[in-house]
């Protein structure tokens, strides 16, 4: 039972898909749908951005407005990303929302409570996201837990550890300057934490698209037990994505807390929808069907662009939770509509 | 046509010119059966002769392309397994298909109806039911116990109970006594002649002649889906059965007859492998030059063996030396960097990424041959593509490109890609389990030749088929395995079909 989840969504994701076959002779209406599908959510993405612009041509489509929207796009892209690397080998982890707010709620408590000096607390926030991910990891990989609920458990024990640091209390005082420094500066004219998010971005895209670590992450997807007869360390391999994914958390909750010089508890949970959704609809694009790093680039601000645009059609709650949910669900069905075709 | 015959004892059941065609493979041609009530049939026949697939056209689970089962003079179609449990047939077939989180109670009246209550079930006359068919077994087994806690021959045990408890007719057992201790075997026999004395219909299909002298009334032997022999036990030799199953006709094509210098080298050298209940202390050594043959009924535990060599599996005792120099072989990396590899029976869950581009499978196993510059552990796409383009040229796969996705190609092709990628790994021993299986006259030629070709340049190839023709034509030497045990060996002239056969089917 406790498989299902996981398993049902890898079965989704092995469906024959269009964009492996390249010569076979394809009648016209097959090269569209096979252009629909492997573009699609692009499509989508620049056709919003040019509706935007064109509803808001004064406030949408200006260097601000991007800078915003990138900035705020920023903490669910490093999450994203981060969480691109466990699916791409078919694992799953849940528990970074948990971690976010632990790293947002330990690195606050030493701060301030414990009047550690702010380096040190950012560096106790990360190796909290490193233990996190090596506990999970190896209860998944070398247990043969299902990551699906060792890391459903595992977020729940996180967000224990965060309120034992902070007592569920707010925190608007004390957060050192310099810590606020990390998110809320600037460098070369663009917020930190567009920098931050472009850094982790491409070195997981190097990691993934461009290593032979990469390569291996994507065999033990594929077929684990291939790639353990090739000579893959699986094991290990997949402890690396859930540690990957731990950092990636601790990385968000520090920049959470440095952006608002605040700590409100539980902080992480809202990214734990964005970030699947972000790296499932960028499975839909580039390589259909696999989950890829660019895709996961596009998903994020492809959300982030719906998110803004909305807000300043200054429409009811309603109506913006309905297209925001249609868009996603239309673009991700365009590309599926393609790749079941063959 | 449904499950409503009366449940009265059947006297004859009897197949007539069954012929079942698959793609490419007639696996029935012409097949005749007939099973009597009161009397146990023994089944024989190599692999592939064609008795498993007469089982699922009698369970219903494939429907015949020619012939007809006829239930006491009429003719009656077994749609579905549904139908089949409706005849009076009941199947025990050797991978068990019961569910292990059932209780035993639960598995003997399964699919025959719970007694109910208001729409709940009435455990407790749940459990009385499968007591009184148990007890007819004469075997302990407490209801109530969950199913997975049993030994396999309790588990055997619990489906002739459930075929019991659905008052079958004819009982269809398929290697029963697979992994079965002296006693149970035994203890099984004892219940079988019970039956048959109840004038219940039993057909047994098994490798082991013993069993077959010991058991059967009549036997029927199969080849190459026709029905070649029929006649009482009592009436036949060994020697005459195992003629029947391996035909007088030997196609003794004979490819190749290397003698191996005297002085070719020890590549490897096997000592002690166990893992037990699997493998039992199996040793052999392999030679430089040399294409050894492993030949064994399925089951016999050649797989098993193989991959414990290979590091797929970790043995429990034993000691792997190669090239005089003893290798802790705990992991499949581990036997790669000792120079062994294994090309796995399965293919498609085993061999290749089907996800992965050819090119991409072919470099897996050795991605550090191709990177953009020796320190750095980024593959350079260029060197892999040329690489891989060169393999796919040498082994004639038939892709338009390197870049086509693995689970495009046929099975052939699949395969040759999984060889691909081991090819120039640099590895002294080739382990090929069944590379043959499900491929046309044609890739096999290629294979033979590649194989041949490895032995050539030095290599030690290890070579498991179990179409034992393969074997005689390859081969310089040939083990057989039985019961988890390397039982003979054959050298040179002395390996033949027939000297196989007999070896495996002895007991």
């Amino acid at each position: 039972m406790s498989d299902n989840v996981p398993i049902s969504t890898a079965e989704l994701e092995r469906r024959p898909t269009v964009g492996g076959v390249v010569d076979e002779p394809a009648t016209s209406s097959e090269r569209w749908t096979g252009i629909a599908s492997k573009y699609g959510l692009l499509i989508a993405f620049l056709i919003t951005i040019v509706v935007f612009s064109l509803a808001r041509p004064s406030a949408f489509p200006t260097g601000r407005n991007v800078e915003s929207i990138l900035t705020n796009a920023a903490p669910a892209m490093i999450i994203a990303v981060g969480l691109t690397v466990v699916l791409v080998m078919q694992d799953f982890d849940l528990s970074f929302g948990g971690m976010i707010g632990l790293a947002s709620g330990a690195s606050t408590a030493f701060m301030v409570k414990y009047g550690w000096p702010w380096q040190l607390a950012l560096v106790a926030a990360l190796g909290f996201g490193l233990l996190a991910g090596v506990l999970n990891g190896y209860m998944i990989a070398y247990l043969g837990g299902s990551s699906f609920i060792i890391t459903l458990a595992m977020g729940t024990v996180l967000t224990g550890v965060e309120f034992a640091f902070t007592s569920q209390n707010t925190v608007y005082d004390g957060i050192a300057p310099g810590f606020a420094q990390i998110a809320s500066g600037q460098f070369l004219g663009l917020s930190n934490q567009i920098w931050i998010a472009a850094v982790i971005a491409l070195l997981i895209w190097v990691l993934l698209d461009r290593s032979e670590i990469g390569r291996y992450m994507y065999a033990i997807g594929g077929n684990s037990e291939a790639a353990r007869l090739s000579g893959v360390r699986v094991l290990p391999l997949r402890v690396l994505g859930f540690v990957i994914v731990g950092l990636a958390a601790a990385v968000v909750g520090i920049l959470i807390v440095s952006q608002s010089s605040s700590y409100a508890p539980n902080g992480g949970t809202p990214y734990l929808l964005p970030a699947f959704a972000a790296a499932f609809l960028g499975a839909a694009v580039f390589r259909p069907g696999e989950f890829n790093l660019l895709g996961t680039v596009v998903g994020v601000l492809f959300l982030g662009v719906i998110q803004t645009g909305l807000t300043m059609l200054n429409l009811q709650t309603f109506v913006i939770n309905l297209v925001q949910g249609g868009i996603l669900v239309v673009a991700v069905l365009v590309s599926r509509l393609g790749a079941r075709s063959r | 046509m449904s499950g409503t015959v009366s449940a009265g004892r059947l006297e004859r059941v009897e197949v007539r010119g069954i012929v079942k065609r698959y793609p490419g493979v007639l696996a029935l041609d012409g097949t005749d059966v007939t099973a009597t009530g009161g009397s146990i049939l023994g089944l024989l026949g190599k692999n592939g002769a064609g008795k498993s697939t007469l089982i699922k056209v009698l369970a219903g689970v494939v429907q015949p392309d020619e012939g007809t089962i006829a239930i006491d003079g009429v003719e009656t179609v077994v749609g579905s397994p549904h139908e089949a449990t409706g005849l009076g047939f009941s199947f025990v077939h050797q991978e068990l298909a019961d569910v292990p989180n059932l209780s035993v109670a639960e598995n003997v009246s399964l699919g025959l109806g719970y007694p109910t209550t208001g729409g709940l079930v009435k455990t407790r006359e749940l459990r009385r039911r499968a007591r009184g068919v148990l007890e007819r077994l004469e075997v302990e087994i407490d209801p109530a116990a969950p199913l997975s806690g049993l030994s396999i021959a309790e588990r055997r045990m619990v489906m002739i109970a459930h075929g019991l408890a659905a008052n079958a007719s004819m009982f269809v057992l398929d290697e029963p006594t697979a992994s079965l201790t002296d006693g149970e075997i035994e203890h099984l026999h004892k219940v079988l002649r019970s039956l048959r004395d109840e004038g219940v219909a039993i057909v047994y299909v098994s490798h082991r002649l013993d069993e077959i002298f010991t058991v059967t009334d009549r036997v029927t032997v199969m080849r190459d889906g026709e029905t070649v022999f029929s006649g009482a036990t009592a009436e036949v030799t060994k020697p005459q059965l195992i003629e029947q199953i391996t035909g007088s006709h030997i196609p003794t094509e004979l490819r190749r007859r290397r003698v191996l210098p005297d002085g070719a080298e020890e590549l490897l050298r096997v000592e002690g492998m166990s893992l037990p209940g699997v493998i039992e202390d199996a040793g052999f050594t392999l030679r430089a030059g040399e294409l050894l043959g492993l030949a064994g009924l399925v089951g016999a535990g050649r797989t098993e063996l193989v991959r414990l060599i290979s590091g797929a599996d970790r043995a429990a005792a034993g000691r792997i030396v190669v090239r005089g120099e003893e290798r802790r072989i705990r992991s499949p990396r581990d036997a790669m960097a000792a120079g062994i590899v294994l090309l796995p029976e399965d293919r498609k869950t085993q061999g290749a990424v089907l996800s992965f581009s050819v090119r991409k499978n072919i470099t897996l196993p050795a991605m550090s041959r191709f990177r953009l510059a020796a320190p750095l552990p980024m593959p350079s796409r260029r060197q892999e593509r040329a690489a891989s383009q060169d393999l796919v040229e040498r082994l004639k796969i038939k892709v338009p490109h390197v870049e086509q996705p693995a689970r495009l190609l046929s099975g052939g092709n699949q395969q040759k890609v999984v060889l691909a990628k081991w090819l120039e790994s640099g590895a002294d021993v080739f382990i090929f389990d069944e590379p043959t299986h499900g491929i046309d006259v044609e890739g096999k030629e290629e294979v033979y030749d590649l194989m041949t070709e490895l032995a050539e340049q030095g290599r030690g190839v290890i070579f498991i088929s179990s179409e034992f023709t393969e074997l005689v034509g390859a081969c310089n030497r040939v083990l057989v395995m039985r019961d988890g045990r390397l039982v003979d060996e054959f050298e040179g002239d002395r390996i033949s079909d027939a000297a196989l056969v007999a070896s495996c089917y002895s007991d």
